[in-house]
């Protein structure tokens, strides 16, 4: 047997990866590191309807290798059968202004909004090649992109595609995000918002406990750039949202610590209200690789399979 | 509170850089993007109470900083704070007289002495002003390492030196410096006799006195010739300081005299004729002791023939008898080379004369007196009766004398007086007196002292070639001496000479016979020995000469470190500078600290 080993593009620092192609290419080199690395075939459904042979891959489970064309041809495939889709999943990105921001860095550092497109990307790959049906809301202070969830061939490159649409409006309408999701997707399914959660608590709840009414998992990836986080920022400044054009003058090096433990405490509130929802919520920093928030969201979808 | 560099204090300006910083906070003119400046709005309302704070106190601890730095960039000196000393102005005196070079506890005092001295130059510091003051009262300054050079230089004297003079120049000295605090440093052996002119001075005054007992000392206190031309007979007299029984040798030259024994509180007396002839050099010897720079005294006298003498009627019979005496007695000789004789009847010198007995004759006398070169006259005569002052010759009776009056500008000596007037006096080949030798004018022929005293106007005044000096020059090591005129060199035993450059000149360092010479001929001998106060080597009290030297706040000490620190202690402040810099290095440390806080950890 021969395999090939390859690096996995999931534990790359986004920033570098980010330079290396389109994020089609790079989504699929995401998706595919990442499952190279589960150490065994993700999918489910094999007993279901035969559809195809493919090659083998690492991590296949060997139960559904063709011995007989193995024995005849050297040459290991494995069966693939035709699943039903048992997930519908609904990735309900934001791409307002404050999305497009990075902070300073000495490291090349990716935008949160590249990052979160990243991440849909091969978060909706990750799902597609499970036979889950995916769809995909993008929104500012708008809802810009509704591409309802579907399992089918071509339903990738249809969110990809979406995905390199304009954004960046002045703010965050997520209620109306929410609610467009809660309309999409009828049969109840997986909501993952990817957002730097930048918006009103308390208007955000609302709309979030209407989905998990409706009986949807709901799971918030919430992407913070370090900056964001920790206030790396340095100097004396006014410090401006350029969402909503907020001014605070401040010394970086005085307020820092404060910064911190504010933040330290917002996270916490997210955590403690989503928790009380039975929603998810997880902190990303645009620079951890993929396999982080890729790993926490397949972990939602094991668990709901 | 003073400072060395003032200008420095306008540094403390620039803790307006941090007060304006804080205050134009709030006027930020840069404008960073930055989405979650919500999260910042709301630290800053939750945590402003301590954001105040902590500004302030950062604002503070700047503010205090930038004074420190400049504080210490002044160079201060406060009272009680600080590391050092201040700059002060140290005359050091140090005592090199003889008395130091006594040995205690196996090492001479001056050695102790110049240790410490040299201990006390290197505590100094580049802002302090220094000096050197030796006991001849010579002052030295310069840097630190000129004066531990010159220190090196200075060697025990053969003297006393003056130290109530080295302490006043020493004192009027640091008092002149501009630095705030003076102090006066002296090292000594607190020899009683040394210090007993000295007055008190106003700087801080700090004493040295290295402990242990002086040696107990054994002495020659004097050695008198007599008379000083002995013809060729003679006597020696010396006194000797000992407790107990000492060995002593009389030398001539390098021919020993004499020797033998002597006990405390006897006078050695050798009575001699030797054969020598000439201006001699000579000393007496102890067996030596701890204090080996008084124990041997020198002398030096003239030997030769005795003078031949004739005494003239004129003269009285009272001069007749002293003559006869005197060469019966084998210090003179008869003869007419001198002679003894009323002014009127002189008819050459070298000659002794008296007033004519008859005042009618006291004209031809003055006549006579002008003849032969003698610029004195007999004056007025005077029936009151007074009391001669002056050598042999002192506390006699004069009940009728002339007046001698100066007529002209030749040499002249005056050897006695009578009233606060000229009485006897002398010149080359003359003596002068202004009574008759007969008791109704004067006491003096009928007194003890009569005989001796004319033994010694014929041997001394009159014996002696013209120019010669009758008797040796007493002197004290690098005191002022006079030599006679025409006198062109000194000569030392061992054969060195020295230039004489002016008439009053000081005497050699060095203890011994000098001999003076004119033409290349010994016409006298200079002795130089040092003050017989020397060999008393009992000391003050430490504490005692302190507080006579220096009041009540001077301090005594015993111990080189001890001196040091009372040296430098006078002065009131010290240096601040270090401890400012400590202070100013803690405030750093706790701004870094309160900065600190605020800066990102390792995620």
């Amino acid at each position: 047997m021969e395999s090939t080993r390859v690096p996995r593009a999931d534990l790359f620092d986004p920033a570098a990866l980010s330079a290396l192609g389109h994020f089609e290419i790079v989504a699929r080199w995401i998706v595919d590191g990442f499952l190279s690395g589960l150490h065994r075939s993700p999918r489910k459904g094999f007993s279901v309807e035969f559809a195809d042979f493919r090659p083998y891959q690492p991590g296949d489970d060997l139960r559904y290798v063709d011995w007989k064309i193995a024995a005849r041809a050297d040459r290991w495939v494995v069966k693939q059968y035709e699943e039903e889709t048992n997930l519908r999943a609904t990735i309900i990105l934001d791409v307002s202004r404050s999305m497009d921001w990075k902070g300073v860095s000495e490291e090349p550092r990716v935008t949160k909004r590249a990052y979160a497109e990243q991440l849909t990307a091969a978060l909706a790959l990750l799902l597609l090649r499970q036979r889950d049906a995916v769809g995909l809301i993008r929104f500012d202070d708008a809802v810009r992109t509704s591409i309802p969830p579907r399992a089918r061939s071509g339903q990738w490159r249809r969110l990809v595609g979406a995905l390199v649409e304009p954004g960046n409006g002045r703010a965050s309408d997520l209620a109306s995000a929410l609610g467009q999701a809660a309309r999409l997707v009828t049969r109840r399914g997986m909501v993952i918002l990817i957002s730097d959660m930048l918006v009103d608590v308390e208007a955000a709840l609302p709309a979030l406990r209407g989905l998990r009414a409706a009986g949807h998992d709901v799971n918030v990836l919430h992407v913070m750039d370090p900056a964001e986080r920790d206030f790396t920022l340095a100097g004396e400044a006014r410090y401006t949202d350029p969402e909503s054009l907020l001014d605070v003058p401040a010394a970086a090096a005085d307020v820092r610590a404060a910064y911190r433990t504010t933040v330290d405490h917002v996270i916490a509130e997210w955590k403690q209200r989503l928790g009380a929802l039975g929603a998810g919520y997880e902190v990303i920093l645009t620079d951890q690789p993929y396999a982080i928030p890729l790993r926490l969201a397949f972990g939602a979808r094991e668990r709901r399979g | 509170m003073n400072f060395l560099a003032p200008l420095f204090l306008t540094l403390g300006a620039a803790v307006g850089v941090p007060l304006l910083l804080h205050l134009m906070r709030r006027n930020i003119a840069t404008r960073v993007d930055f989405p979650a400046a919500r999260y910042l709005l709301r630290a800053e309302a939750e945590h402003s109470r301590s954001l105040r704070l902590r500004n302030l106190l950062l604002m503070l601890l700047r503010v205090l900083l930038i004074l420190v730095l400049a504080l210490a960039a002044a160079k201060p000196f406060l009272p009680g704070l600080g590391v050092g000393h201040g700059p002060t102005a140290v005359a050091i005196v140090l005592d090199n007289s003889i008395s130091t070079t006594a040995v205690v506890g196996g090492r001479a005092v001056f050695d102790r002495l110049r240790d410490a001295t040299r201990q006390l130059i290197g505590a100094s510091t580049p802002e302090d002003r220094l000096w050197l003051v030796t006991s001849d009262g010579r002052v030295r300054g310069g840097s630190r390492d000129a004066l531990l050079a010159e220190l090196a230089r200075i060697a025990p004297t053969e003297g006393a030196g003056d130290l109530a003079l080295a302490l006043a120049r020493a004192a009027s000295t640091v008092q002149g410096s501009t630095l705030p605090a003076k102090s006066v440093a002296v090292a000594t052996d607190a020899q009683r006799t040394s210090w007993t002119t000295a007055t008190r001075i106003a700087p801080a005054l700090a004493l040295l006195v290295p402990s242990g007992a002086p040696p107990s000392n054994r002495a020659v206190l004097s050695a008198v010739p007599e008379p000083a031309r002995w013809t060729p007979r003679g006597s020696l007299t010396a006194r000797v300081e000992t407790r107990d029984s000492v060995g002593y040798r009389i030398m001539i030259g390098e021919r020993t005299l004499s020797r033998g024994a002597t006990g405390r509180g006897e006078p050695i007396l050798l009575r001699a004729s030797p054969p020598e002839r000439g201006w001699q050099a000579g000393r007496v010897e102890l067996e030596p002791d701890d204090f080996p720079g008084d124990d041997a005294r020198h002398f030096a006298l003239w030997i030769g023939a005795a003078p031949t003498v004739t005494a003239d009627a004129s003269a009285g019979s009272f001069a007749a008898t002293a003559v006869s005496t005197l060469i019966a007695d084998g210090r003179a000789a008869p003869g007419s080379t001198i002679r003894v004789a009323s002014a009127d009847a002189a008819s050459a010198l070298p000659a002794l004369l008296t007033p004519p007995a008859d005042a009618v004759r006291l004209g031809a006398a003055n006549r006579e007196l002008e003849r032969l070169g003698i610029p004195w006259r007999f004056g007025a005569l005077q029936r009151s009766t007074v009391v001669a002052r002056g050598g042999r010759v002192d506390n006699i009776s004069v009940a009728e004398r002339y007046q001698l009056v100066r007529a002209g500008v030749g040499v002249g000596d005056t050897l006695a007086t009578a009233g606060g007037e000229p009485w006897v006096v002398a010149g080359p080949g003359y003596v002068l007196i202004g009574s008759r030798l007969d008791p109704a004018a004067t006491q003096l022929p009928v007194r003890a002292p009569f005989v001796p005293w004319l033994a010694d106007m014929l041997a001394v005044r009159l014996a002696a070639p013209t120019g010669d000096i009758g008797a040796p020059i007493q002197a004290l090591p690098g005191r002022p001496i006079r030599l006679p005129a025409g006198a062109e060199t000194l000569e030392s035993q061992a054969g060195s000479r020295r230039s004489i450059t002016a008439e009053l000149m000081d005497a050699p360092e060095e203890r011994g016979v000098w001999f003076v010479l004119r033409g290349g001929r010994r016409v006298g001998a200079v002795v130089v020995n040092a003050p017989p106060e020397e060999s008393a080597l009992e000391r003050w009290p430490a504490p005692t000469l302190a507080a006579r030297l220096g009041g009540v706040s001077a301090r005594s000490a015993s111990t080189n470190a001890g001196w040091v620190g009372d040296t430098f202690a006078a002065g009131t402040t010290r240096p601040a500078g270090t401890p400012l810099l400590v202070v100013a290095l803690i405030l750093l440390a706790a701004e870094a600290l309160a900065v600190r806080t605020s800066r990102p950890t390792a995620a």
